[in-house]
């Protein structure tokens, strides 16, 4: 057995394809590395200069409210007043950011769908937040060249282009013959050839992988780790798939036809297929209706504004200025927020169907994921970049959650006809975001990809039984 | 003799179990997703006339208002949707489908069906285009690798040239053998699909010209493929080998290219992220005109300019609505404003496009996607073109509100009213798209790249296969 392997690494070591592997695999890792790290840089510069710029101005309106409540400046247009409750808190608003993750170079996901900066308002409803990034929508359509697609897509291919002729080649060369003369067993022979190319090509993916991601400053932590583990079970499932085919005994050109076609159906049907009927089973309602929905409130709440006031009031006791006598500086946004209460109250159930639709369409996508371990493996790499779906519906939760942290500190204090002063700074609520809470599922779908290599290995045996034994493939 | 041998390789074709199989998988592909694509369509044409109604019926029955009012009240512009689409969806998940129209302010469309999908919606949809432009060169490519060195490795070749067969009457009877069939599974399709798209008129007739056109040009796409694949077929001697290159060729062509490209385009164009497009445009308008702030300093100006004008010292002396006027001159001034970021963006949209035309030489897939999006209008140029118009349609519903104002209230009266009259005076929102022609014009690099890639790989064909020699 040793020496069969033996001989096995030496004559794939000296087949010029382990050469043109090495260099087709790591020329593709690394431009997809590149490519990743460019999307990360840009992201985190982008939040950079939006976090300057708002500490900049944060820091002028300090200057401003010291100054002017020391008397030290005459008094701007009341519109202009940094003073002012209503001004500060739609002009000096803090920024959410959410940061690049250390691994979100290897999956762009759906980071380039959505913004990574809201700046939350004191006016503004929250679905009036802005959310989308720019982009150029024919490279949304295309993808990215990303280490997640080198993965998912070119990986099984390149395993396709390694052993698709495993045995084949043999049996057409007559070396098969001589083989199964030899007192070996058959199927440990096989093996042996396919764990042989296996260790090569792990070998070759783990470098590449390692340097690639070295010389773009990832340093090499449980997530890396994590990430090689998901990648080599992948690749191993792709040779047991070719294992399989090889054992049914057709020629070359058949079997590479037979693991193309496993691939097509594998990495491209499966997947349009579930996303397709979790679209079609869960549609999210019409958007262009909710935009009508929300007119339709607006102009109402709008028609009886200063009722609206009075009820909010009724609502709110605790608002009501304790001197009622004197005409609040806010009372035109005091209406206002007002009628943003009635009209958000009256789209809520709208909106939250496109909440419940989305995490329906989640909830059947994480169910069916495991037909297809290219599904798995989207999943897990964009979870591991932080990139997910999951990880971006959380950032909107946690930006929605500031906005109103926002603006729960500025509304008593406008009803009770308050000012801004200079200590009212630090006691301001802060901005925050924290990946930590996004539910991942790295170890289901390792388990699931475990599930599909012991699948492909289980046929593996049968097909073993049922052609070689008869000899059905030597013949 | 080519007809001869093209009906001994169809027979061939069809008598053998991995055609009739692809043959019907990608047949029933083909059907269900188009099938799925024409649900879709009609719901989305069902919500598109609704929204229409209510936004038009939101805008005259908005009651009595200032008009300055109103036009910050604003109304929505909604992205139709055209028969075509649905053969290819193009970018349409990708961009918005409605655009807000208010005072002040461009705004970018909103609801990209991509943000309310899951993230395996980035795999692909099962659309008619998937199939069309992934699946059938592949299919070509699984039906023909062999053609040529089939006969090599059997020895047939040497027993056919010996007959005194021309190895190029040879490759041309194959050549028909194996893009017939694809005619054959394609054809049916389309034939379907044009009596379905005939039928439907909701808005945005159909055109069988354009249909025909689109139908040619993945006739010319696959035409490519089965050159390429002969070509390969013919020089490869192993059929295994073969398969590997064609399958290499098919990689890079339909899924690598695109991406690298994109990756080229962004690094030398890169677009602007959504925070500092706003910025920009913010510092513009800080720089300039405020209509809401008179005390602006080109406010000020404009104010003292229009003084002197008329020969008055005080503005509530002018013979119209001082207010108005300038917020009218705002509007305009950051119209400007977002004219110029806004062709600033286009720059850089139409920068990336020509890197896209230009790596078009390097795939046929390219050329293909873009002239298949730009006749069922979904690709970007037709969204432009769209938002543009919406955009010329805000610019003259504000100027006829802040108009009314001008005209007919005096400076200071906030209080001046109009009513429905006025409201129905702003015509309704009419998105005319391009003229076909001008679709055309603007993709003939397009359609150029495709045909030169048609001539190259058939004289390619003729030299490989005139160079045949049985050995």
């Amino acid at each position: 057995m040793f020496t069969s392997s033996r001989y096995e690494w030496i004559s794939l070591l000296r087949d010029k394809w382990v050469v043109a592997l090495v260099i087709i695999f790591f020329s593709i890792t690394f431009f997809a590395v590149r490519n990743g790290h460019e999307k990360v840089q840009e992201r985190t510069q982008s939040i950079e200069e939006v976090k300057t710029a708002t500490a900049q101005a944060e820091k002028k309106y300090t200057n401003d409210i010291d100054s002017l409540s020391r008397g030290l400046k005459s008094a701007p247009e009341p519109w202009l007043d940094p003073r002012s409750l209503s001004v500060y808190g739609q002009r000096a608003g803090r920024v959410v950011a959410m940061d690049a993750e250390p691994l979100a170079l290897i999956a762009t996901g759906q980071s380039d769908l959505y913004t990574h900066t809201v700046k939350p308002k004191l006016y503004g409803e929250a679905n009036a937040l802005g959310f989308s990034e720019l982009s150029n929508p024919v490279q949304l359509m295309f993808g990215t060249f990303d280490l997640a697609f080198v993965c998912i897509y070119l990986l099984p291919l390149l395993v396709l282009a390694f052993s698709y002729n495993l045995l084949s080649a043999d049996k057409e060369s007559g070396v098969l013959r001589l083989t199964v003369s030899q007192p070996v067993s058959m199927y440990q022979w096989l093996f042996n050839k396919l764990l042989v190319r296996f260790v090569v090509l792990a070998l070759i993916i783990i470098l590449s992988i390692l340097i690639s991601l070295l010389m773009f400053g990832v340093p090499v932590e449980v997530g890396v780790m994590k990430l090689l583990v998901l990648v080599l079970i992948y690749t191993l499932f792709w040779f047991a798939v070719a294992f399989l085919i090889n054992l049914f005994g057709a020629s070359s050109g058949n079997n590479a036809i037979a693991l193309v076609s496993v691939w097509v159906v594998l990495v491209l049907l499966i997947p349009a297929f579930i996303s397709q009927s979790a679209n079609t089973l869960y549609p999210v309602p019409s958007r262009i209706n909710m935009i009508h929905q929300y007119r339709v409130a607006e102009a109402e709440s709008n028609k009886k504004a200063s009722e609206l006031l009075d009820g909010y009031l009724r609502d709110h006791p605790e608002l009501a200025s304790q001197d009622s006598t004197q005409k609040n500086q806010y009372s035109f946004w005091l209406k206002y927020f007002a009628s943003v209460e009635v009209i958000q109250a009256a789209v809520k159930p709208v909106v939250s169907e496109y909440d419940a639709a989305l995490e329906e369409q989640q909830h059947w996508v994480n169910q069916w994921r495991v037909l297809s371990p290219a599904v798995l493996m989207q999943n897990s790499l964009n979870e591991l970049a932080g990139t997910s779906t999951g990880h971006y519906q959380n950032f909107r939760k946690q930006v929605l959650v500031f906005s109103e942290a926002w603006r729960s500190y500025f509304t008593p204090r406008m009803f009770k006809n308050e000012r801004m002063q200079p200590e009212d700074i630090a006691n301001l609520p802060q901005p925050g975001y924290s990946a930590t809470q996004v539910t991942t599922h790295y170890t289901t779908d390792l388990i699931g990809l475990f599930v599909f290599v012991a699948v492909a290995l289980g046929g593996s045996v049968l097909a073993y039984r049922r052609f070689v034994h008869t000899g059905l493939v030597i013949a | 003799m080519i007809l001869k041998i093209a009906l001994k390789e169809l027979k061939e074709l069809f008598r053998e179990g991995r055609f009739r199989i692809a043959a019907v998988i990608v047949f029933a592909l083909l059907i269900t997703s188009f099938l799925v694509s024409k649900r879709y369509y009609d719901y989305v044409n069902e919500q598109h006339e609704a929204a229409r109604k209510n936004a038009r019926n939101e805008w005259t029955g908005q009651g009595e208002k200032n008009p300055h009012s109103a036009a910050h009240y604003g109304t929505y512009a909604f992205k139709p949707k055209y028969p075509l689409a649905l053969i290819d969806n193009g970018v349409d998940k990708y961009s918005g489908v409605s655009i807000f129209l208010e005072a002040h302010k461009r705004s970018d469309a909103q609801y990209m069906a991509a943000q309310d999908q899951t993230a395996l919606s980035r795999f692909g949809d099962l659309t008619p285009d998937f199939v069309l432009v992934f699946l059938i060169p592949l299919l070509i490519i699984l039906l023909g690798f062999n053609a040529m060195s089939r006969e090599r490795e059997s020895g047939t070749l040497r027993l056919l040239l010996s007959q005194g067969v021309k190895p190029i009457t040879l490759v041309a009877g194959k050549w028909l053998g194996l893009f017939l069939p694809i005619v054959l599974l394609v054809l049916p399709v389309f034939v379907l699909a044009a009596f379905l798209l005939a039928g439907v008129s909701n808005f945005g007739q159909f055109s069988m010209a354009a249909f025909t056109i689109l139908f040619v040009v993945y006739l010319l796409y696959y035409a490519v493929f089965t050159n390429l694949t002969l070509l390969v077929s013919a020089l490869v001697k192993k059929s295994s080998l073969a398969f590997v290159a064609l399958l290499s060729v098919w990689i890079i062509s339909c899924l690598a290219m695109p991406k690298v490209t994109s990756a080229i385009a962004e690094e030398l164009y890169p677009y602007p992220t959504q925070s500092e497009f706003e910025t920009q445009i913010a510092a513009d308008k800080k720089n300039g005109l405020d209509g809401h702030d008179p005390w602006n300093a080109a406010s000020k100006k404009l104010e003292a300019e229009t003084l002197a004008k008329y020969g008055v010292d005080n503005v509530s002396q002018l013979p119209f609505n001082w207010d108005g006027y300038l917020m009218q001159q705002g509007e305009e001034h950051d119209a400007e404003i977002y004219f110029k970021h806004y062709n600033l963006l286009k720059e850089t949209y139409e920068n990336q496009t020509r890197v896209y035309r230009t790596t078009a030489a390097l795939s046929p897939f390219l050329p293909t996607r873009f002239l298949s999006m730009a006749i069922c209008r979904t690709d970007y140029a037709a969204h432009w073109n769209f938002a543009d118009a919406a955009e010329r349609y805000r610019i003259m519903l504000v100027g006829k509100m802040n108009g009314d104002m001008v005209d007919n209230s005096k400076t200071g009266d906030w209080d001046y009213l109009a009513n429905e009259k006025l409201w129905e005076s702003v015509p309704d929102f009419e998105y005319q798209p391009p003229a076909y022609a001008a679709v055309f014009a603007a993709n003939q690099s397009n359609f150029a790249t495709l045909l030169v890639w048609l001539l190259v790989s058939f004289a390619a064909l003729y030299v490989a296969v005139s160079k045949i020699k049985v050995i």
